[in-house]
C-alpha cells in the first residue's frame, strides 16, 4: 500500500506543476515510481503482485464488469489465503474500459507504467481489446483477456503481427459461429436469417456460421438478413423483416440486454409459433437467463464462453459451490474466464520463477491448465486458450430460479477453433 | 402492401415513445429556452421508479405507472428550482454543462441503488398476447402505446389550449416580459413547466419497462433522437414534435427495410436537411 | 504580453522541454493527451469563444483526421509528416464542405446542425467496415519515423520521442492560431460574435468569415486527431461519437472560452479531474457530475460572474 501513497503524491506534484505552470521548478523532481523500478531487478518477486483489470462498469453493460469482478475477486482471495504466488501476494485493480479503446488504452498505460502493474486482465469490448493489445508490444507486459471476442486479436496481432504478450482464456467468435453451424448441420431448418448486431462481432459471426453450414449443408439458404445497431431498444423492425422471408431458422448475435429485448418482443410478435429453431450464442449468459426468466423459449439454442454445469467435474463443480457460497449467485460466463486469467497468471509465474515478460509468455505458450471449463491448451502460435463449451436448448428446470440448458452438443474444439495459418473461411 | 402497413404499425408504437421525450424536451426548450440534456435521464428515472414501485406494491405495473413519473415530476422540482433557474442567463453551453452533469450524476446514482445489471421485469397481465393484424401477429402492448401517444397529446392540447394556466404558458413562451407584466408569476411557471416536462419524459420511460430493458445508460440511447425529433418538429412546437416523432418512427422501420446500409444515418441526415432547408423546423415559427 | 506571462510562459516552455527527464512514462503520456485535447480545444474555441457559434460535432474532424492519417500510414507512406500533414488536409477539407453548410445558421440551430453531420460521420466510421475496419477499428497503424529530407530519420518508437514531436507540433499551432486571432480577421469574428448586425452593415461578409473560422477551427482538431492516431495506434468509431465532441466543449467551458489560454488550462483540469477521480472511485460518474456542478455553480460569483458583469458592462 506504501508505494500505492508515493503514486498518489506524485500524481498530484504533476497536476500542481502542470496546472501551475512551474512556479518551483524544485517540485517537478521527483523519482521515477519506485515499484517500476523494482520490477526491473531480475529473478526476484516482487510483493505483491500487481494484476490490472479492466471492464465495463458504467452504462447498459456495466452488469458484466461486476460479474468479472466477482470472478477475480474470488481468485485473487483464494490465491492469497494459500500462500499467494511463490509467497508474494496478489493485488488487482479494476478500471472502467467504457467500451472505449481510447479510455481502455489510457487504463493499460495506467496501470503499467504508474501503478506497477505486472499483467493486465479483462476487457469487454473487442474494440477495447484491439485498442489495448495494440501497444502492448510497448507496455511489455502479459495480457490475458477474459470476454472481448474479436479474432482480430489472436490472428492478426499475435499472429500475423507477433506482439507476443497478448494472450485470450476465453473462446472467441468462432463458438458464436463456427460451432453454431456445426450444431444447426442437424436442424432439419433449411432457410436461415439472421437479425444481427450491427457490428463486427455480429457480422463475423454471421459469415463464420453462413461459410461453415453452407459447406456442410449445401442445401440450406440465407434468405434475409436485418440489422440492429448497438443500443437497438426496438427490434420490430428487424423481426418484421426477417419473418417476411419465411425463416426455418433465425440466427441471432444480440447479447445481455439487447438478447433479452429481442426474444421478448419477438414472442410478442408470434414469431416462435413460426420458426422451428432460435439461435443466440450468447443466450447462456447468466444475465440473459435470468432477464427472460419463464419467458425463455424452449426453441431457442444457445451457448455462452463457459457454462456452469459443464464439465461435469469435481473442479467445476468445486469452483460452483465455492463461487455460489461467496456471491449467492452462480458464476457468469465471464466471472469464469477471469477466475481462470487469473489463475493461469500464478501458474505461469510458478513455471517461470520470475515476473520477467519474456520467461512468462514462454511459461504461457503450449501450457495446458485445469480450469473449471475444463482442460485450458494454450496454442503457442496464436496465444488462444483451446476448450469447449457446449451448444444447448433452453429448459425450464425447477432445480434452477432460472432457465438451463438441455440436450448439450459438445463439439470438439479441433473441429470448431480455426487454425493458424487463418485462412479467409 | 400489407407488409409495408404492417410495418408502419410496427414503427408507429417505437414512435410513441420518442414522442414523450421530445414533447418534454420541446414544451421545455418552448418556455424555458434550455435544451435540457438531461431529459433522458428523466426518462431513465422514470423507467426506474416505476420499476421500483412495481416490486415494492406487489407487482403492479399500473400502480407503478402512476406512481413513479409523478416521483420524478418531484426530482424535476428540485432540478429547476435549485440548479436550472441559476444558469437561465448564462450562453446555452453552460446550461448543456449542468444538464450533462446531471446525466453522469444520475446515471451512477441509479447503478448505486438498483445495481450495474439491467432489469427486465414481465408485461403487465393482460397486455402480454398479440392479435392478428393485416394477417400477422402484433403485440397487444405496442397497440396500447400506439393509443396512450395520441391521448396524451389531446390532453396537452387541451391544457395549453383550453385552460387558463396553459395560455399563461403560451404567453410567456412567446413574451416573458409582457407575462410578467400581466401579473403572471414567471419562475413558478417554470417551475410547473419543467415539472410537466420531466413526468412526460418519465411516462415514456415508466411505459418503456415491460419492453425494452432498464439499465443505467438508458437515457443516452433516446435523448440524441428526442433532440432530432424536437428540432425536425420545431423546437417549441409540440405538434412538431408529434409529426416529428411519427416521421422518425416511420424512417427508422423503413430505413432496416429498404436501406439498411444507412439507418443508422438516416435520422440524422433528414435532421441536417431540415435544418439546411428550414432551420425552425416543419413547424416551428420563425424568429425574427 | 506582460513581461510576467512571458516569463511564465518560456518557463512553462521549459519544463515541458525537460519533461521526459522527469516523470514517468504514463505521466508523460498523460501530458501528451492534454496537448492534444488543447489542440482540439482551442479549435473548437475559436468558432465558440471567438465566433460565438457551439459547435456540436466537432469529432467529426478529429476522428477524420485520425482515420486519414491512419489509413495514410498504413496504405501509403511510412513517413510521419506526410501522414500527419496529410490526414488533417483531409479532415480540414471536410470542414470546408460541412462549414458552407453550417454557417448559415446560427444559436441552437448550429449546433444541432453540427450534431448531425458528426453523427453522419460516426455513422460512417461504423458502417464503411472494408475501410475503416468498422467498430473494431482502424487496427495496426504505425508509428511511423520522423523522415526529414537528406536521409535523416527519427524513430518514434519511444514516446518521450513522439512526445518531442507532438509539443513542437502543438507550440507551432497554437503560435499560428494566437496570431490569427490577434489579427484584424480574429478581431472581426469577436466583433461578430458579439454585434453580427453592426459587423454587416460596415460591409463585412459575416458568412465568410464565420466559414473561414469554421475550417481553421476543423484544422485544428483534424490535427489533434491525426496525432493521436500513430500514439494509440488504433482508431475507433468513439473518436467521432458526440460524447467525444462534448470534451472540447467541457474543457474550454472549464478554463474560460474568452481568453486565448482558457482552453488549453481547461484540457489540463480536465483531463487530470478525470484521471483523480478514477483513482479513488468506481462510481467516477457521479463524483465528476458532481465536481462540474460545483465547478460550474461555484464559478457563478467568480469567473462566470465575471463574464456576466463584463457581458452587462458590454452591453450598456
Amino acid at each position: 500500500m506504501g508505494s500505492k501513497e508515493v503514486g498518489r503524491r506524485d500524481f498530484l506534484k504533476y497536476g500542481i506543476s502542470l496546472v501551475g505552470t512551474g512556479v518551483l521548478g524544485s517540485q517537478l523532481v521527483y523519482p521515477l515510481d519506485p515499484v517500476y523500478a523494482q520490477t526491473e531487478k531480475k529473478g526476484k518477486i516482487k510483493d505483491p503482485i500487481r494484476i490490472g483489470a479492466q471492464a465495463t462498469l458504467s452504462g447498459p453493460f456495466g452488469g458484466y464488469g461486476q460479474f468479472m469482478k466477482m470472478g477475480a475477486q474470488l481468485a485473487v482471495d483464494e490465491i492469497n489465503s494459500s500462500g499467494g504466488i511463490l509467497g508474494s501476494k496478489v493485488e488487482i485493480e479494476f478500471r472502467d474500459e467504457e467500451l472505449k479503446p481510447d479510455v481502455a488504452a489510457k487504463n493499460a498505460r495506467y496501470f503499467v507504467d504508474d501503478w506497477g502493474a505486472d499483467f493486465l486482465t479483462g476487457l469487454d469490448a473487442s474494440s477495447s481489446a484491439l485498442g489495448v493489445g495494440a501497444i502492448m508490444g510497448e507496455l511489455d507486459r502479459v495480457l490475458i483477456v477474459t470476454h472481448g471476442a474479436t479474432e482480430k486479436l489472436t490472428e492478426n496481432l499475435v499472429y500475423k503481427q507477433g506482439i507476443k504478450q497478448i494472450f485470450r482464456i476465453s473462446v472467441p467468435v468462432y463458438q458464436d459461429g463456427i460451432a453454431a453451424a456445426i450444431v444447426a448441420k442437424d436442424f432439419p431448418a433449411k432457410r436461415w436469417v439472421t437479425i444481427g448486431a450491427d457490428y463486427e462481432y455480429g457480422h463475423t459471426a454471421w459469415n463464420f456460421f453462413k461459410a461453415t453450414l453452407k459447406k456442410l449443408r449445401p442445401d440450406v439458404e440465407f434468405v434475409e438478413e436485418a440489422w440492429a445497431k448497438f443500443l437497438t431498444s426496438d427490434f420490430g423492425a428487424h423481426i418484421t423483416k426477417v419473418m417476411a422471408a419465411n425463416p426455418d431458422g433465425i440466427y441471432s448475435t444480440q447479447w445481455a440486454g439487447e438478447a433479452v429485448t429481442l426474444i421478448k418482443q419477438a414472442k410478442l410478435f408470434g414469431v416462435f409459433d413460426k420458426i422451428q429453431t432460435w439461435m443466440t450464442p450468447m443466450g447462456a449468459a447468466m444475465d440473459v437467463l435470468e432477464g427472460l426468466g419463464k419467458e425463455y423459449p424452449e426453441k431457442a439454442w444457445v451457448t455462452c464462453r463457459y457454462w456452469f454445469q459443464y464439465p461435469d467435474t469435481p473442479e467445476n463443480k468445486a469452483f460452483v459451490a465455492r463461487f455460489y457460497k461467496r456471491w449467492n449467485k452462480y458464476p457468469h460466463y465471464v466471472s469464469e474466464t477471469t477466475y481462470s486469467a487469473i489463475y493461469a497468471i500464478k501458474a505461469a509465474v510458478e513455471k517461470a520463477g520470475t515476473l520477467s515478460t519474456p520467461e512468462v509468455i514462454k511459461a504461457l505458450e503450449g501450457m495446458t491448465l485445469m480450469t473449471p471449463a475444463g482442460k485450458r491448451y494454450i496454442r503457442p502460435e496464436d496465444h488462444q486458450a483451446v476448450y469447449q463449451v457446449p451448444w444447448g436448448r433452453i429448459t425450464h428446470n425447477p432445480e434452477y430460479p432460472f432457465p438451463t440448458l438441455t440436450d448439450l452438443k459438445v463439439i470438439p474444439a479441433e473441429e470448431y477453433f480455426r487454425k493458424p495459418p487463418f485462412v479467409e473461411a | 402492401m400489407r407488409t409495408f402497413l404492417f410495418q408502419g404499425l410496427v414503427g408507429l408504437s417505437e414512435a410513441m415513445y420518442l414522442w414523450m421525450v421530445a414533447a418534454g424536451l420541446s414544451l421545455i426548450f418552448g418556455v424555458l429556452r434550455v435544451l435540457n440534456f438531461a431529459h433522458g435521464s428523466l426518462y431513465m428515472l422514470g423507467a426506474y421508479l416505476t420499476f421500483y414501485f412495481f416490486g415494492l406494491l406487489g407487482h403492479n405495473f399500473w400502480l407503478g405507472l402512476v406512481i413513479g413519473p409523478v416521483f420524478v415530476a418531484g426530482i424535476g422540482l428540485l432540478m429547476e428550482r435549485f440548479f436550472l433557474r441559476l444558469v437561465y442567463r448564462l450562453e446555452v453551453a453552460y446550461q448543456l454543462l449542468l444538464t450533462f452533469a446531471f446525466v453522469l450524476i444520475f446515471n451512477d446514482l441509479v447503478k448505486l441503488i438498483w445495481g450495474p445489471i439491467y432489469q427486465a421485469p414481465p408485461m403487465p397481465p393482460g397486455l402480454d398476447s398479440s392479435l392478428s393484424i393485416l394477417g400477422q401477429a402484433y403485440p397487444l402492448y405496442n397497440l396500447f402505446i400506439i393509443l396512450v401517444g395520441p391521448l396524451i397529446a389531446l390532453g396537452l392540447w387541451f391544457l395549453l389550449e383550453k385552460t387558463r394556466w396553459g395560455r399563461l404558458i403560451v404567453a410567456s413562451a412567446s413574451d416573458r416580459e409582457m407575462a410578467s407584466a400581466l401579473g403572471v408569476n414567471v419562475p413558478r411557471l417554470y417551475t410547473w413547466v419543467f415539472m410537466l416536462g420531466a413526468w412526460l419524459a418519465a411516462l415514456g420511460g415508466a411505459l418503456s419497462i415491460p419492453i425494452r430493458p432498464v439499465s443505467p445508460g438508458m437515457g443516452e440511447i433516446i435523448i440524441i433522437e428526442a433532440f432530432i425529433v424536437a428540432v425536425i418538429g420545431g423546437l417549441g412546437s409540440l405538434k412538431g414534435a408529434f409529426i416529428g416523432a411519427i416521421l422518425i418512427g416511420l424512417l427508422h422501420v423503413y430505413g432496416v427495410f429498404y436501406v439498411p446500409v444507412f439507418e443508422m444515418a438516416l435520422a440524422f441526415i433528414l435532421m441536417a436537411v431540415v435544418l439546411i432547408l428550414r432551420p425552425w423546423g416543419l413547424f416551428g415559427t420563425r424568429e425574427a | 504580453m506582460k513581461p510576467y506571462t512571458l516569463i511564465g510562459l518560456c518557463l512553462l516552455i521549459v519544463v515541458l522541454m525537460v519533461l521526459p527527464l522527469l516523470v514517468s512514462r504514463f505521466y508523460l503520456y498523460i501530458t501528451l493527451q492534454v496537448l492534444m485535447l488543447s489542440l482540439f480545444a482551442l479549435g473548437f474555441n475559436l468558432l465558440f469563444g471567438y465566433t460565438g457559434l457551439l459547435s456540436f460535432g466537432h469529432a467529426a474532424f478529429y476522428a477524420t483526421g485520425a482515420y486519414a492519417t491512419g489509413l495514410i500510414l498504413k496504405n501509403v507512406t511510412n513517413s510521419l509528416i506526410p501522414g500527419v500533414l496529410g490526414g488533417t488536409l483531409v479532415a480540414t477539407l471536410l470542414a470546408l464542405i460541412i462549414g458552407f453548410f453550417c454557417v448559415r445558421h446560427t444559436d441552437v440551430y448550429f449546433s444541432m446542425l453540427t450534431l448531425a453531420f458528426g453523427m453522419m460521420v460516426y455513422s460512417l466510421a461504423w458502417k464503411w467496415r472494408d475501410v475503416t475496419g468498422g467498430d473494431d477499428g482502424l487496427i495496426g497503424i504505425p508509428r511511423a519515423p520522423l523522415q526529414i529530407p537528406g536521409g535523416l530519420s527519427f524513430s518514434m518508437k519511444a514516446v518521450s520521442n513522439y512526445y518531442y514531436f507532438v509539443l513542437i507540433v502543438t507550440l507551432l499551432a497554437i503560435l499560428l492560431l494566437y496570431t490569427i486571432v490577434n489579427s484584424s480577421f480574429g478581431l472581426v469574428l469577436q466583433g461578430i460574435r458579439e454585434n453580427s448586425n453592426r459587423v454587416e452593415f460596415a460591409g463585412i461578409p459575416i458568412k465568410r468569415y464565420r466559414w473561414i473560422a469554421f475550417v481553421i477551427s476543423g484544422f485544428f482538431a483534424g490535427l489533434a486527431g491525426a496525432l493521436l492516431a500513430p500514439l494509440e495506434n488504433t482508431v475507433a468509431p468513439a473518436a467521432a461519437d458526440w460524447t467525444k465532441s462534448s470534451e472540447p466543449i467541457l474543457a474550454s467551458l472549464l478554463g474560460g472560452i474568452h481568453t486565448f489560454a482558457g482552453p488549453i488550462v481547461g484540457s489540463a483540469l480536465f483531463i487530470l479531474l478525470k484521471e483523480t477521480v478514477v483513482r479513488h472511485t468506481e462510481y467516477w460518474l457521479l463524483v465528476y457530475g458532481i465536481i462540474l456542478l460545483l465547478i460550474l455553480l461555484g464559478l457563478r460569483g467568480g469567473v462566470v460572474g465575471a463574464l456576466i458583469q463584463f457581458k452587462a458592462k458590454a452591453k450598456r
